[in-house]
């Protein structure tokens, strides 16, 4: 077999297999980074609208008949708080632990049940779990070597988990899940929901 | 609004354990079934085997099977597994048919219709980690397809802390605490005005008689400490499995549900004396909603269920994990003085896990995966 010979039929193929290989497994895994990704993103829009119908919920609070005035300036205070418009991310992580911590204090003292409440404390405790796993599973495919050389998370930002107490969470009980949400509610409209439709 | 996060569901659901033998996924994957039913959604379960019509307990349409599975010996027991092409087209065509919503596929780390399902999904998948079992190892050996597979869960599901701790440490992933479920009121009301004969007391075990880690030879050896206090005492075993036994052991073998409740309804004590591994503790649940009073060994998922933090009290009496003497104390502590306020708040605590809540809860995951679904494939389903 001259050298020829050997380079067209031995080294060429093999160069081209290789290159198939690694060619296919890169577009695999920067599909893997893309859906990681647009996961984290989605999943923050989600918790981002279930804080604030929770912040809105907690508002609704201060229209239950009987709420001492203390009581309903405190709840008023830290759901305002929560829903002010453009915060920076420390500072609505910190707004919402705040609003966590009022409502356990408040809880015991009012004088109805808040049901809706208790169940909007709920979903976004699952919300915020669900993102905080999809960041995870985005940052570890973005430390990968080849994700870091090659560039494969492109120009999005690198997500944050969203890190404040949830609070103490009830089970969530039997009602209509599906149950249209109140009317009562003072509704401020914060910058920070976003502007896409969510569902 | 569109009809995918307000309206009826298509859930399409994935057991790995065949309906032929009983076990407690198999039992949730029902249980949870029959709640999305009546709460207006339409779930269909695939699983490997038949499923007993005479059970009642699912709808026949509701059930798809996947063939049997095949026996397999390997990580020291045998296994049923389904894998291989067949099974796969299988998986597929169901999911082509079923046009579901959304996919709720249970323990789907496992060689199994699971996985298969898993791999296949083009809708949200929530994922339920039920055994709390490590797979580091062939999770660094199938490398990449197992992770990608482990990438595509939308949300995880695990049924208690110690399953969660798995989900975080082995698999990378995160996953929210919801129990097992049980229906309350198939066990509750268990007429306190009947008197135990306390002449006669009668203790139970049940789990499978052959599987070391159900701790029944600790009982067994437990038994003639307490024998010595109460010779009449009456022992009841029931479960799969056959072994020998000692002749005052009364043996049940496999038991009906309905069996089971009207045994748990007329015993004295019920002992769970459990080794090792039991991620959640589904009999110890049911034993507490039918109010008899339960001894069990100090497992993390056991103390959770007698020790809620929330709650100053024990609901039931603990002991050191395959230590006899300590389970014959405990046993002759509740048989001298048999506590009913105790079963009573027991019973009560047993509420929380009533399919009404722990349902509620799937769906609220249900509709979170939803809402964070790629716009396409909601756009696909919609319609």
């Amino acid at each position: 077999m001259s050298s020829v010979e050997i380079i067209t039929l031995v080294i060429i193929p093999s160069v081209i297999i290789v290159a198939l290989i690694a060619g296919w497994r890169i577009t695999w895994l920067a599909t893997r980074v893309d859906r990681a990704q647009a996961r984290a993103e989605r999943t923050w829009a989600v918790l981002d609208a279930a804080l604030v119908r929770r912040a809105q919920r907690a508002l609704e609070l201060i229209l239950i008949p009987g709420i001492d005035p203390a009581t309903a300036l405190l709840v008023s205070d830290a759901a305002g708080a929560a829903l002010e418009p453009n915060l920076s991310r420390r500072d609505r992580e910190s707004a919402e632990s705040d609003l966590s911590h009022v409502l356990d204090a408040v809880g015991p003292m009012l004088p109805g049940s808040p049901d809706n409440l208790e169940s909007e404390r709920a979903r976004a405790s699952i919300c915020r779990r669900l993102h905080n796993d999809a960041v995870a599973t985005a940052l570890s495919l973005r430390r990968r070597y080849t994700v870091r050389m090659l560039r494969l998370a492109g120009r999005a930002a690198e997500p944050r988990p969203f890190e404040m107490a949830d609070g103490s969470i009830c089970t969530l009980t039997a009602g209509p899940p599906d149950s249209p949400p109140s009317s009562l509610a003072y509704v401020p409209q914060p910058s920070t929901q976003p502007s896409r439709d969510l569902r | 609004m569109t009809a995918v996060t307000r309206g009826a569901l298509r859930i399409g659901m994935v057991c790995p354990y065949s309906f032929d033998v009983p076990g407690g996924v198999q039992n949730h994957v029902l249980g949870l079934a029959r709640y999305l039913r009546q709460s207006g959604h339409r779930p269909s379960v695939l699983a490997p085997g038949e499923l007993d019509p005479a059970a009642g307990r699912l709808e026949v349409e509701d059930f798809a099977s996947v063939g049997a599975a095949v026996p397999l010996r390997y990580n020291g027991s045998v296994a049923r597994v389904n894998f291989g092409p067949l099974s796969a087209a299988r998986v597929r065509r169901w999911l082509r048919k079923g046009n579901f919503d959304l996919l709720h596929i249970h323990e789907p780390i496992t060689p199994s219709i699971s996985l298969l399902a898993l791999w296949a999904a083009e809708q949200p998948v929530v994922a339920t980690f039920h055994a709390a079992t490590p797979r580091s190892r062939s999770m660094q050996l199938a490398g990449g397809v197992l992770r990608a597979a482990i990438e595509k869960i939308d949300a995880g599901i695990a049924v208690s802390e110690s399953a969660r701790n798995v989900v975080v440490q082995h698999l990378g992933r995160d996953a929210v605490v919801i129990p097992n479920g049980i229906d309350v009121d198939a066990f509750a009301p268990r007429t306190a005005e009947l008197p135990r004969p306390s002449d006669h007391p009668k203790l139970i075990f049940l789990g499978r008689l052959d599987e070391p880690r159900k701790g029944l030879d600790v009982l067994l050896e437990a038994v003639p400490l307490i024998k010595n206090a109460h010779p009449d005492l009456e022992v009841i075993v029931a479960g799969q499995g056959s072994r020998l036994l000692p002749t005052w052991c009364r043996n049940l073998g496999t038991i009906t549900e309905q069996t089971k409740i009207a045994l748990l309804s007329s015993a004295n004590v019920f002992v769970a004396p459990n080794l090792a591994r039991e991620s959640f503790g589904i009999v110890l649940l049911e034993a507490m909603a039918s109010g008899v009073p339960v001894v069990a060994s100090e497992l993390p998922s056991f103390v959770d269920l007698l020790w809620p933090s929330h709650d100053n009290e024990q609901l039931g009496d603990v002991f050191t994990a395959g230590d006899h003497r300590a389970l014959a104390s405990a046993v002759l502590r509740v048989l001298n003085q048999p506590s009913p306020l105790r079963a009573a708040r027991a019973q009560q605590a047993a509420r929380r896990y009533d399919w009404s809540s722990v349902g509620a809860s799937v769906l609220a995951v249900y509709r979170a995966a939803l809402a964070a679904a790629p716009a396409r494939s909601k756009v696909a389903r919609s319609g």
